[in-house]
């Protein structure tokens, strides 16, 4: 997962791209015969120094490796910390990734 | 006798440990599971919130009129009031909800995603006030091309 967190005016902005298939029931049905074969991303988290900063429930229907863009307050983070992401997908899969504060 | 105990005091040093990571958390896929197989908005609503009197404010929300490609649409939303989670649905897929966010103490609550759409349907965005309220907001839009079939 590509993540990248700018500092500015107490302010930090986040864009993140999970990299994530995304396939949904109807999609998996066509392609392959069996909606069991949908897999997308259920939860996603993002973390600064182990606080919670971003806490999402995730459906099939967000774009193929879809992209969020957040923001939250800097109290206590500063340029250099790092935000640590991760994603759960329907079959248990995690993927991890991380960006440094700038 | 002590081995009990053991397995006691260690049950009770995970469940402790286990706390702090999901105190601000709510991870909605494990608590309303039904949210996500709801197939109409407003049934998706009821079983998130368990009601659907949404009061048509305090909640921005931005998407094309017209989206080319339904396979990546652009939706931006935030709210300005105290809210301790926000939600977006749309009636064009054969399940209503897209995704949930539990805010936090750091929460600016200002979101852009992307979403897919089948067809041309409307988004609905539904922000839980701590005053118990659910403000909202609708935005109906044209997909010219669907993007579940993939």
């Amino acid at each position: 997962m590509k993540v990248k967190a700018k500092l500015k005016n107490g302010v930090i902005k986040v864009k993140a791209m999970a990299k994530h298939e995304m396939s949904t029931f109807n999609m998996m049905e066509k392609k392959t015969g069996d909606r069991e074969n949908a897999n997308f991303i259920f939860h996603l988290t993002g973390t600064v120094n182990g606080e919670t900063v971003f806490d999402m429930s995730t459906s099939q229907f967000l774009s193929k490796n879809p992209i969020f863009k957040f923001q939250f307050k800097a109290d206590g983070f500063k340029k250099g910390d790092k935000l640590l992401m991760s994603w759960t997908d329907r079959k248990g899969k995690t993927g991890k990734g991380k960006g440094k504060i700038k | 006798m002590e081995r009990r105990n053991f397995l006691n005091v260690t049950l009770g040093a995970l469940a402790l440990a286990a706390v702090p990571a999901s105190v601000n958390a709510e991870d909605y896929r494990k608590t309303r599971p039904a949210v996500w197989s709801a197939h109409t908005v407003d049934d998706a609503i009821k079983a998130m919130y368990g009601s659907t009197d949404l009061v048509m404010e305090g909640v921005s929300l931005t998407a094309p009129k017209v989206a080319s490609n339904g396979g990546a649409i652009p939706v931006d939303f935030s709210c300005d009031k105290d809210i301790k989670s926000i939600a977006v649905f749309q009636d064009a897929n054969p399940e209503a909800a897209v995704c949930a966010i539990t805010t936090n103490k750091y929460s600016i609550n200002k979101y852009s995603i992307k979403i897919k759409m089948g067809k041309s349907g409307a988004i609905t965005v539904v922000a839980e006030g701590t005053d118990g309220k659910l403000y909202a907001a609708k935005q109906s839009l044209d997909v010219a091309l669907g993007g579940c079939e993939g």
